[in-house]
């Protein structure tokens, strides 16, 4: 990493932390209590830009599966598990800052509810893609994997998203807003997406580094030598390799 | 497409003999499911165990019971390099899905032959009022999870994966289809609607989708 990358990448995470601070600011001395709810209620103007952000991360995560079984890119892997990584931190946010306010809105920390019962389902549709990484250890083989599935589980969403609404519904449609709530929404917008993009760059950069050290090059095509007696060399020779998948996958 | 049907054919015989002779599956996923069926009522409560709670209970048997088969029929392949020779065999790739997602569902209509009547007894679930829809929407249903349940237990048997992943892998896939089902006949059974709307298109868009993308994708998966 050269000291350029390294002061863009520190001007982000400033710039970031210091927008967040600022929308921090606002949402306590500028944006007016909602009357019912009290000062609860703007757990909500973090919640909805987190959501829109979640399906953003899981749309990169698909879009780069689907460039990793186009090009079988390395690079590409890393990005769909960057971004499917940050989707699930994401979506916890979200179930978590939606379980606060159901609590204060309903009296019950959860319902059955369409929108609660999607976001549940597409927590567990990304936590799974996180776990079938970490059990396959075959590089190639937990690329090709892991996007398989990861394409899977990105069309399941609509279906997820339409067998959901059939169940009865509680959760607000659309909200009336003052317009200096509505200014405290969309300026929340902006930090939650640039750190957003800021996590996936930063853990795809760090992937990469990781590969880099490994011996790998970026686009995957330079072998390392064997080592007779090596720790790969007796893979290999049980026959549970990682060449003998890469050249099946090819 | 005479050949395709006939190829097809020979592979789901192959599939339904092994099993017809080794006996290791059917006999377990039955019970199976028959255990899961007791141990939720008994878990319930007589209060509980009681009309529509035995959809819920049929599809965690059918689930748990499907996940097993769709193990097993893979499993067969891992055995004296069955599988490299089902690859080396002048058949298409997709055709080696159809065939085993066809073995997989017949599979699963066994066990939903002995563990439907039972959950249906147990939780006294009167179907009287339309059986066909309930056996439209089961079939549906599972259907859709047998197409995801073939592809992942093709890449769970081909890496060293621990089992009981590929229930993991496929359950949450499968959630749309538990939701559309139960939703569809609460809608039939307690509203007294007729079949179709939202629901129904869901289960019937989930098997197109999923059974095609996995026929389209299963030959990437496959390794011997």
């Amino acid at each position: 990493m050269n000291s350029k990358t390294k002061t863009l990448i520190a001007a982000g995470t400033v710039l970031t932390l210091a927008l967040f601070g600022a929308a921090l600011a606002m949402l306590v001395y500028y944006t007016p209590t909602e009357k019912s709810m009290g000062q609860i209620q703007k757990v909500f103007y973090i919640h909805l830009p987190v959501a829109i952000n979640t399906f953003l991360a899981c749309l990169v995560s698909f879009i780069a599966s689907v460039g990793y079984l186009w090009t079988r890119r390395m690079s590409w892997d890393d990005l769909a598990a960057s971004s499917a990584k940050v989707a699930v931190v994401l979506c916890s946010i979200v179930l978590l800052t939606g379980m606060i306010w159901g609590k204060a809105a309903w009296g019950q920390w959860w319902t059955w509810s369409p929108r609660l019962t999607f976001s549940l389902m597409l927590w567990l549709l990304y936590v799974v893609y996180l776990i079938i990484r970490n059990s396959i250890d075959s590089a190639p083989r937990r690329a090709l994997i892991s996007a398989v599935y990861s394409v899977i589980a990105f069309l399941d969403v609509p279906l997820v998203y339409l067998s959901a609404r059939l169940m009865q519904d509680i959760h607000p449609q659309s909200i009336e807003l003052e317009p200096a709530m509505k200014l405290t929404l969309l300026v929340w917008f902006i930090p939650v997406t640039l750190a957003n993009a800021g996590m996936i760059t930063l853990r795809y950069m760090l992937a990469r580094a990781q590969a880099e050290t490994a011996g790998q090059s970026p686009t995957d095509q330079q072998q390392p030598a064997i080592e007779p007696g090596s720790a790969q060399w007796h893979a290999l020779l049980n026959g549970n390799g990682s060449t003998s998948d890469r050249e099946v996958n090819k | 497409m005479r050949t395709t049907l006939s190829q097809i054919l020979l592979l789901v015989g192959k599939d339904l003999r092994i099993e017809a002779r080794s006996r290791q599956t059917l006999g377990l996923v039955i019970t199976l499911g028959l255990l899961i069926v007791v141990v939720l009522g008994l878990g319930l409560g007589a209060e509980a165990a009681k009309g529509y709670s035995a959809m819920a209970v049929l599809w965690v048997a059918y689930l748990f019971s499907g996940v097993l088969c769709f193990e097993k029929t893979m499993a067969v392949e891992r055995h004296e390099g069955a599988m490299a020779g089902l690859l080396l065999a002048p058949v298409d790739r997709g055709v080696i899905y159809l065939s085993k997602l066809i073995a997989n569902l017949l599979m699963m209509l066994a066990v939903a032959l002995v563990v439907t009547p039972a959950g249906v007894l147990f939780f006294s679930f009167d179907l009287s009022a339309a059986p066909l829809s309930f056996a439209l929407i089961m079939g549906l249903g599972m259907l859709g999870v047998a197409a995801v349940g073939t592809l992942f237990a093709a890449v769970v048997s081909s890496t060293r994966l621990a089992g009981g992943l590929l229930a993991m892998v496929v359950f949450p896939v499968v959630l749309p289809v538990v939701i559309a089902s139960t939703q569809l006949m609460l809608g039939i059974f307690r509203d007294g609607k007729e079949l179709g709307g939202t629901g129904l298109a869901v289960l019937i868009a989930f098997d197109v989708i999923f059974v095609t993308v996995s026929w389209l994708v299963f030959e990437w998966i496959l390794e011997p």
